[in-house]
């Protein structure tokens, strides 16, 4: 009897945590669907920010982060696919796979600050740029490699050996079996990667705050060198702390409540897919 | 289809060739070219207001790129200058002589657009227990710690919140310098710091006991309380817009655009539209004197 | 090797081969290039401070003294504190889904909680600075907090943070646990319960701590939520390490030191910029540190369980 009872009230304990993890999340975001949702019309999305955010819409903070991302994006493919194949395929039974794994935990942990601290002498101040999406691209695609790299690696890591066997059965060499069974099979794996590390660098501030994006002003950059682009969590993390205009708050709110659309959109997309590839790879 | 995949590989050299053809060509025109680049101005987020709005109404008629950021305050807007990475400055304080020494390459050029002034502000409990008014003895003891709970300046069995704007930001200079007679002469203290206007206002709003410097102009008398300062001579001085006009008020300040040496081009468009009719309507919409109330 | 003796249009150098490791070289050449910059631009900071540095209990930069040691303990201490509030509800909601959930309800949970890690900070920042620090205000009055911005607000917000990173990886943990193991428990007449304190969690112990760690570092890098709601206060030193009392207190981290108004005061001179890189090595080396410990145990559990199964 006392068994029974101790073990219903463990699983609801238990049952409670994981409720409460969820309620969590309905929480955040029930409080800023309330308090952004009237925000949102089709002017805000069309046009700029006027009168210091407390009119007009976040066109370019949208057009910015879009920029980021999709600099990040062809910043971070290559880079995680070199990585990805010399970690499983060229370096396979060596004992610098495992170091190569603990490099990207490590790189995973790195605070987001530090990549806006060092890329802010590294873009700003060695190369001379100033503030230029290219610099705050370059870093959110760096911040990503380790997500990226992890999800393709572990698709990598989950293909049939048949598929290989048969491969080598057909002589064909370690490039090509790369090019013409390895990649094809786990594209998929890069994707979800790829989304789900852009979804984390759609809402960074920290590493884009020194070197990529300014508070008004910007538009579709026409360079490289001083050329920054807005950005909506800069812009969101502006208006925090300088509003003055109570019209601000209902924009601000607005703000993140985009940020958090996209964001949680392209989680969404990703994670089931995700999730399959992390088991497949770790518990099958 | 066996190929495609290295399509992907090709992406980051893309990038590395749109880099350096972009390098290669940036140098060439340093000033009047045919592409000329972006005005470009950072610094005090007291001034941003006016000057972003501004910078709105030039971009809508003249069709140019404007940039206006607000990193690092007052102090960011001078060195940023001082560095030569941006056209104009934003500072809410009047340069020191350390500012010109830090950067002795750079001719700096103060253009005041309005006037402001750095309000102590309190909750308000505060306020409404009584405390109404401050002498710079009083203020001093705060800071220096002496000084913990409202009673003991007349106030309300209050402890004393005190939230010192962060270093770098134009009003804790104006402060200091009331104070303490300047920056480097305050003593050492360490008290939470809020950076932003909102920031602080919302703060000091949301806090018992709570004591900040603020633009005045954000003092709005419904969430945050301006105190009045009390003189050595008795004189109580309210930071209104009169006794920042004649200066009665200790710590008024100009809101200065700084140039290095005479703006030209693009920057002198927008300094006149600044001192303009129109500008000067806009410096006095987010609640700031304009020119014309100084002469008064 | 007798592949390509066989087949004589083999080339050792394929493209694949090249850009491969080129771009694994460019990758690895950013990291050390970072870390390297890290130490060659802080130079200056060591010199001036030497280890004071790190134990030093006064920053005062107009007065170039540099010491870190109380926003280490702030970053510490708040790290913790999230860990504190995180670690029971996220392994619980793990445990939860493991042992007691059939599979596709586990998945959904997990979606859920990952989801909550897509959050950004600056949202989070925000709802703290609205909603979080007037709680923590109003909540803890007989405590008499000066404000709303304190230790334990940065602590619970960034144990909101972390809570889906230690759940996922709690998940993975105890996913390892081989189901061998969980049969032969249920098979001897142990309730599910039963089974997930007595086999399960023990097995994982190693894993489950590492998810610990791994948040723990993931808690101490975080920036901008942090800076909202800390109070950013410089110096709090506290008399007693293990006192509770400046939980309530305002304080400062390293992160939010990085990310606040000094980093751009201190650009552009030697000194104080070495300072602010400083604090930035300080960082990396906590994390790193503490990232290093998280994988190792990691390995250890995985290896345990590869001998069971």
């Amino acid at each position: 009897m006392k068994r029974k009872l101790i073990h219903h009230l463990f699983r609801a304990l238990t049952g409670l945590c994981a409720l409460a993890s969820c309620a969590i999340l309905a929480g955040i975001v029930a409080s800023i669907v309330m308090r952004g949702w009237s925000a949102l019309n089709w002017d805000f999305f069309t046009q700029q920010i006027a009168l210091v955010g407390a009119s007009g819409g976040i066109f370019y903070n949208v057009i910015g982060t879009l920029i980021l991302l999709a600099t990040a994006f062809v910043v971070c493919t290559p880079l995680a696919l070199g990585f990805s194949i010399v970690h499983s395929v060229y370096l396979r039974d060596s004992h610098w796979r495992g170091k190569l794994t603990l490099l990207l935990y490590l790189l995973n942990g790195v605070p987001s600050i530090l990549f806006g601290i060092v890329g802010m002498v590294i873009f700003v101040q060695v190369l001379g740029w100033g503030k230029s999406w290219l610099a705050g691209g370059i870093l959110l695609g760096l911040m990503i490699l380790p997500t990226v790299s992890v999800t393709l690696i572990e698709r990598i890591g989950s293909l049939p050996i048949k598929y290989t066997e048969a491969a080598i059965g057909l002589g064909l060499r370690k490039s090509q079996i790369i090019r013409s069974v390895i990649l094809p099979q786990s594209i998929g794996g890069l994707i979800t990667g790829l989304m789900l590390g852009l979804a984390r660098a759609a809402g960074e501030t920290a590493p884009i705050m020194f070197t990529a994006t300014i508070f008004a002003g910007a538009s579709i950059p026409g360079g490289i060198k001083e050329s920054p682009v807005l950005s909506l969590p800069y812009h969101i993390f502006i208006l925090a702390q300088d509003s003055y205009d109570p019209a601000v708050k209902a924009k601000l709110w607005g703000s993140a409540l985009v940020l958090i659309i996209l964001v949680l959109g392209l989680s969404l997309v990703a994670l089931p897919a995700r999730l399959k590839i992390h088991e497949e790879a770790n518990h099958a | 289809m066996t190929k495609s995949p290295l399509i992907l590989f090709a992406f980051l050299p893309a990038v590395f060739a749109l880099l350096l053809s972009a390098c290669g060509e940036s140098p060439e025109n340093p000033e009047g070219g045919k592409k000329v680049s972006a005005l470009k101005i950072n610094g005090s987020t007291t001034v941003n207001l006016p000057v972003a709005e501004a910078a709105e109404v030039m971009r809508e008629r003249t069709g140019k790129e404007i940039q206006v950021d607000t990193q690092g305050g007052s102090s960011g807007g001078i060195s940023m200058l001082g560095e030569g990475l941006v056209h104009l400055g934003m500072a809410s304080k009047s340069l020191s002589d350390e500012d010109r020494k830090k950067f002795p390459e750079c001719d700096f050029n103060e253009i005041q657009i309005g006037a402001d002034a750095v309000a102590l502000i309190v909750s308000k409990d505060v306020w409404s227990g009584g405390k109404t008014t401050i002498t710079k003895k009083e203020m001093a003891g705060i800071y220096e710690g002496n000084i913990t709970n409202w009673n003991q300046i007349g106030g309300p069995d209050q402890r004393i919140a005190f939230f010192n704007k962060e270093p770098g930001r134009g009003t804790w200079e104006v402060f200091a310098k009331w104070a303490y007679g300047s920056a480097g002469d305050t003593p050492q203290a360490s008290f939470p710091e809020v950076g932003g206007n909102e920031e602080t206002r919302n703060k000091v709003a949301s806090t018992r006991g709570a004591l900040s410097q603020l633009s005045a102009s954000w003092a709005d008398g419904k969430t945050v309380f301006a105190l009045s300062v009390k003189t050595e001579d008795g004189k109580l001085i309210k930071p209104s817009g009169e006794n920042i006009a004649t200066g009665a008020y200790p710590m008024s300040r100009p809101l200065f655009v700084l140039s290095d040496g005479d703006p030209s081009g693009d920057a002198r468009e927008m300094i006149n539209f600044l001192l303009s009719i129109e500008g000067q309507k806009i410096v006095r919409k987010h609640g700031y004197l304009a020119l014309a109330d100084l002469s008064k | 090797m007798t592949r390509s003796a066989l087949n004589p249009s083999c080339r050792r150098w394929s493209i694949t081969l090249i850009l491969s490791w080129l771009f694994t070289g460019v990758a690895l050449a950013a990291v050390v290039g970072g870390l390297g910059l890290l130490l060659i631009e802080s130079a200056p900071a060591w010199k001036h401070s030497g280890f004071e540095f790190v134990i030093g209990k006064k920053w005062f930069f107009r007065q170039s003294e540099f010491g870190a040691a109380p926003m280490i303990y702030g970053s510490i201490i708040v790290a913790i504190l999230a860990m504190i509030l995180a670690a029971p509800v996220g392994i619980g909601a793990a445990i939860f889904g493991v042992e007691y959930l059939p599979r596709k309800w586990r998945l959904g949970l997990k979606v859920t909680v990952e989801l909550l890690a897509g959050i950004p900070s600056v949202v989070y920042g925000l709802l703290g600075i609205l909603l979080l620090r007037n709680w923590i205000y109003e909540v803890f009055q007989d405590f008499d907090p000066l404000s709303g911005d304190t230790l334990l607000t940065a602590g619970v917000l960034l144990g909101l943070m972390i809570l889906p990173t230690i759940m996922t990886l709690a998940d993975d943990a105890l996913r390892g646990v081989p189901g061998t193991l969980r049969l032969a428990a249920r098979g001897l007449g142990l309730t599910a319960t039963e089974t997930a304190l007595h086999v399960s969690v023990p097995q994982a112990f190693p894993g489950l701590l590492a998810a610990v760690l791994l948040a723990l570092g993931r808690a101490m890098g975080e920036t901008i939520a942090v800076f909202l709601v800390i109070g950013r206060q410089d110096n709090q030193w506290p008399s007693s390490i293990l006192s509770l009392k400046p939980l309530l207190e305002s304080g400062q981290t390293l992160t939010s030191k990085l990310g606040g108004s000094e980093t751009n005061i201190a650009y552009g001179q030697p000194l104080h910029w070495g300072a602010i890189m400083g604090l930035g090595l300080v960082l990396l080396s906590l994390v790193v540190i503490i990232t290093l410990t998280g994988a190792w145990l990691q390995r250890i559990s995985f290896r345990q369980h590869q001998q069971h199964s």
